[in-house]
Order: C-alpha cells, then sequence, then structure tokens
C-alpha cells in the first residue's frame, strides 16, 4: 500500500464533466418525485431498518411533495435503470474475476489530502486478495485474502457491495445519468441524490461487466470528499485465478459470518450495546465477532449505502498512552486519533474500550463519537477518594 | 499540568514496565516541567513514608503532650469574663486548688494552638496531595486493551468493500493485544 498524506487539490463538482446525458430529465416535478419516494419508503419498512429509515424517506416524499429545491422529478425515469445498474456492479463485483489497481483518496478539512494504492485480485466465486503496493511500517503491509465460498461476505469494489446497494436505494435516491468514461473504459454513470437536492455520489460502472470503476462522494456543499478509482483492469474468464493470489494472509479469518439481524439483537442480552441506528442516518446491517487473546472482539457495521462506519466493542480498559495515537477531543470527549489515517478513533466508556473505523463524513464521525458511551471526568469527591486510596497505598508497608 | 498524566503518579508508584516505562523515560529526558514534578511527586511519597517509619519517636512526643493534659496533671485555666465593678478589686493570687495557673496558661495554648496549625496543614497537605493524585483516568477494573488495527482494518474493509489501509503500528508491550487465535 502506497500512502501519503498530501495537499492534493479537491477538484470541484461537475454535473456535465462527464457526458452524463442528463438532457433527456422529465420536467414533471411533483408526480414523479412521489413515484420515486414511495418505493423508497415501502422498501425501507420491509427491510427491518424500520425507524429512522422510513422516517427519512418520508421526509424525501414529503420534501419532494412541497416542490422544495428537489430535483427529485427529473431523475425519476432513471431510476429504476440505475437500481438495475447498482444490483449489476454488486453481483459483477463477485462473480467477475478481474485484478487492478484501486486508488482511494480522500479529503478532509483538518489532515488535506491522503492517497492510498491497492493491488487487488478476485476470484470468480468469492476470493479476493488485495495487497499494499507500499506500506513502509503500516500494519497492513500484507495481502490480504478474503474468502466468500458461502456468499455470505459482502464482497464488492468500491463500496459497491449488495448490503451497501440496498442501503444507498433506501437513503438516497439513485438516478442513472447516462454514458461515461472511466480511464480507457467506457462506462454507464449512476448517481446518489440526497433529500435536499444535493448531489451525494456518482459511479461510473464498466459498460461491458457493469464492475465498478470509478466512484466520487460529495459533501452537502458539493465538495469531492473521496474519490476510489479501480484502473489498470483486466479480466479474467470466470473460474481462472488471476496472478499474484498465491502469497496471501488471512488476518481476518477469525471473524464469524455476518450475524444476521436477530442476532445483532440478540446481543443486547449479552451486555453489549447494539444501537439499531448511530446519528448521520447511518443503520446498523451487519455485525461479527471474535476472539482475542484479552477477550470477544464485536464488529458493528453502520452505514446508509455511501458512508460506512465500524463500532469495534471490546471489554476493558485502554491504555495510559497508545504508540501511534494522538490524543485529542471529539464531541467534547478525550479520545485517541490514529496516526496517520485520521480514519481511526478508540476511547474507553464504562468497562468498554470503542474503536471506531470511519470513512464518512468528519461531522457524521463526531456526532457518532458523541453519541457512543464516554467515562465522565471525575468529580472532587471522588477524585479526593481516589487520591486519598492512592496516598494510603504508597504508605502501606505491606504492600 | 504534567504531559504525562496519570503515567506519572504510575511511574514513581513503579508501576510502568517495558516499552511504557522507556517512553515516560524518554519523555522526562526532554522535559523538565515532567522531572520536577516527578521529583516533586518522589519527595512526597519518600515524606509519607518517612511518617510512617518515624512512628516511634512521634508517639513519644505524643506521650508528653497528654501527660500534660492527663488525669492527675493541672486543667488549663478557664477563660473567665471578669466583671468590673467600681470599687470592687478582683483578688490576685493562686486560686486554691490551682496554685501555677497563670505560669501553665501561656504554654498550654502555645501547644494548643500549635496541634491546631499542625493538624490544618496535615489536612490541607493531604487534600492537596489526594487531589494531585487522584486525577487522571479511572483505574477501572478489566484487561488493558490495545486495539488490534490489523485486523480491524481488514474488517472494516471487508464491510466496506474496499481496501484495507495503514494504521498504527502494533504495541509490544505488556498492554498489546495479542492476534486472534
Amino acid at each position: 500500500m502506497f500512502t501519503l498524506t498530501c495537499p492534493v487539490s479537491r477538484p470541484a463538482r461537475d454535473h456535465g464533466a462527464h457526458h452524463h446525458g442528463r438532457d433527456g430529465r422529465s420536467p414533471l416535478l411533483l408526480a414523479a418525485a412521489l413515484v420515486v419516494a414511495v418505493p423508497g419508503f415501502l422498501v425501507a419498512a420491509c427491510s427491518g431498518q424500520a425507524g429512522s429509515s422510513a422516517a427519512q424517506n418520508d421526509a424525501i416524499a414529503a420534501r419532494a411533495a412541497t416542490g422544495g429545491k428537489v430535483p427529485v422529478a427529473r431523475r425519476r425515469p432513471d431510476t429504476l435503470l440505475a437500481v438495475r445498474l447498482l444490483a449489476q456492479a454488486a453481483q459483477a463485483a463477485i462473480v467477475t474475476s478481474y485484478q487492478g489497481e484501486e486508488v482511494v483518496t480522500r479529503w478532509s478539512q483538518s489532515t488535506g489530502g491522503s492517497v492510498l494504492v491497492s493491488d487487488i485480485w478476485h476470484v470468480s466465486g468469492g476470493q479476493t486478495v488485495t495487497q499494499t503496493l507500499d506500506a513502509g511500517a503500516s500494519s497492513s503491509s500484507q495481502p490480504y485474502r478474503s474468502s466468500d465460498d458461502d456468499g455470505q461476505a459482502p464482497e464488492g469494489v468500491l463500496g459497491v457491495t449488495v448490503p451497501l446497494v440496498q442501503l444507498l436505494e433506501t437513503h438516497y435516491v439513485v438516478a442513472y445519468a447516462g454514458a461515461g468514461s472511466a480511464g480507457d473504459r467506457t462506462a454507464q454513470v449512476v448517481e446518489a441524490w440526497r433529500a435536499d437536492g444535493s448531489l451525494a455520489a456518482r459511479f461510473w460502472l464498466d459498460d461491458a461487466t457493469k464492475l465498478p470503476l470509478e466512484r466520487e462522494v460529495y459533501d452537502t456543499a458539493a465538495r469531492v470528499i473521496s474519490r476510489d478509482v479501480f484502473i489498470n483492469v483486466r479480466f479474467a474468464k470466470p473460474g481462472s485465478a488471476p496472478a499474484g493470489t498465491g502469497a496471501s494472509a488471512d488476518p481476518q479469518g477469525p471473524w464469524t459470518d455476518p450475524f444476521s439481524q436477530a442476532q445483532l439483537l440478540a446481543l443486547r442480552a449479552r451486555g453489549w450495546l447494539v444501537p439499531a441506528q448511530l446519528p448521520g442516518g447511518l443503520s446498523l446491517f451487519t455485525g461479527a465477532e471474535t476472539e482475542a487473546s484479552t477477550g470477544t472482539v464485536l464488529d458493528l457495521g453502520y452505514s446508509d449505502g455511501l458512508s460506512v462506519i465500524s463500532v469495534f466493542e471490546q471489554r476493558g480498559q485502554l491504555p495510559a498512552s497508545l504508540a501511534g495515537w494522538r490524543k485529542t477531543t471529539v464531541a467534547g470527549h478525550p479520545i485517541f486519533v490514529a496516526e496517520p489515517d485520521q480514519r481511526s478513533l478508540t476511547w474507553s466508556g464504562r468497562g468498554m474500550v470503542y474503536t471506531v473505523v470511519a470513512d464518512a463524513p468528519t461531522q457524521t464521525v463526531d456526532a457518532v463519537v458523541g453519541a457512543l458511551p464516554h467515562d465522565k471526568p471525575p468529580g472532587f469527591w471522588k477524585r479526593m477518594t481516589r487520591g486519598m486510596v492512592r496516598l494510603a497505598s504508597w504508605v502501606n508497608p505491606f504492600r | 499540568m504534567s504531559h504525562l498524566g496519570d503515567r506519572l503518579s504510575a511511574l514513581v508508584d513503579g508501576e510502568l514496565d517495558g516499552a511504557e516505562l522507556d517512553r515516560v523515560h524518554a519523555h522526562l529526558a526532554s522535559c523538565e516541567q515532567c522531572r520536577t514534578e516527578a521529583a516533586e511527586l518522589r519527595a512526597l511519597k519518600k515524606k509519607l513514608r518517612a511518617l510512617m517509619t518515624g512512628a516511634p519517636a512521634e508517639a513519644a512526643m505524643t506521650r508528653r503532650l497528654i501527660a500534660m493534659t492527663g488525669p492527675g496533671g493541672p486543667m488549663p485555666p478557664r477563660r473567665r469574663l471578669l466583671r468590673v465593678v467600681p470599687g470592687h478589686r478582683p483578688a490576685t493570687g493562686p486560686e486554691p486548688g490551682r496554685p501555677h495557673a497563670e505560669t501553665r496558661r501561656p504554654r498550654a495554648a502555645r501547644h494548643r494552638r500549635y496541634l491546631v496549625l499542625g493538624t490544618v496543614s496535615l489536612v490541607v497537605g493531604l487534600g492537596t496531595a489526594a487531589f494531585t493524585v487522584g486525577g487522571g483516568g479511572e483505574a477501572a477494573p478489566g484487561p488493558r486493551i490495545t486495539p488490534s488495527m490489523e485486523m480491524y482494518s481488514v474488517e472494516h474493509a471487508i464491510t466496506t468493500g474496499g481496501v484495507p489501509f495503514p494504521g498504527p503500528p502494533a504495541s509490544s508491550g505488556p498492554d498489546s493485544e495479542a492476534s486472534a487465535p
């Protein structure tokens, strides 16, 4: 993996730069908006993500009906095609044999830009090998392999997996935006729009295979906050293993298969904190656990289809200091943030260590950190009591 | 305020070892403020221990003080408000049973004043020391966890359909979490 932090220039969003063919959008605002919003509401109601997802879709419908700035109606005729293309893309990431380089670029106001390059090999049917190109002392320099022989692991490329596509269609309005190109390959362009009418993401899907080739994610101010590009892509015949899949490690092996919704809810009875929703419209959609030497580690996955946040929980306490992490304050709470990626945050709270790994805007991450438990700073008497106990331990001759 | 937080207390207590101890020593080597605070904490701890080891000598002093006011000895003179009546001169000279009240009054008052001052100083000093060393993180039970970011990063990549990213290096200290079986 090659990673660096640098002042990467942030491109401005350009609606017309990718030959999206948006001229064909219908001007039938009100009726079409309802046609788009109502299926979204029904999907949410049936998907087990009932709470805020349904409310959000309800809000989409309400805003569209009021004739706000939501350009939903213009996307209506292209929505069904977009849904079909995204489903094909998620499947293509599994059933197609391919290899290439994924270039992941992130922008944030606090850290500037960061670029990460990784080689990917995938064999049709389920095995994926990802290897970083140059990691120096980073912890993920070794290639890792993920197998999906039972079809349960949410494999994909550029964040296009089956579960995430379903969430994307629930939380956003997707629309086909015409033909385009990504690198030297022709592509179909699909867009995801927020309820307020702003563009949230744009996907370039390979015209021939529907494999995702590029993805851009925008914040509400129309700034690009991430760009993932799959370059130097080569396809192989189904069943033939791409070169480079031999040497691989399998560090994710101990994790269980993804939990079902019932299993996730049952975790609460075992004392785990399992919120169904997190701030930013993020819904719980997956989870798994593993046994480490220091106890059970639980992983909970939250997403709205574009932003993904993994919350890792483990009973215990953080040490006083962590190498490679720095102390900072988020949402008024003292926490550790990992260097250099700035995407991982960890803290102790009520006997549990929470570690958040985020692919999400900064404000969403801050809200999530604020919503999870933290230890309050000790009050005066508690601090005095603790100090007395410590002083007594110093003069205790039997210690 | 120390840069080391409760690690300073842990250092004075001898609770640090391995890489953690090396890191704290490295910081102390370059930070005069923390060196000073460490020295003060060590001095405080030394004095507290000395209080315990010097207990017999202090006990002798305490016995002498108690003997001065104990049963069989003269009671300290009670302060009385004297009503001055014109033409009436209060009686002077030792009262029966209290032959040396005037000579003992200043010494007893002085002792009592020392006792009060010593008690107040002890309470304030102990309170300040307790407040100082009682800060920092909660020493709650449970294992010390260092997040295994390699494992977390890969799991997150699988969840997102993305690629793992470089994280902080794995700690080699005793708090480090071993890799999963």
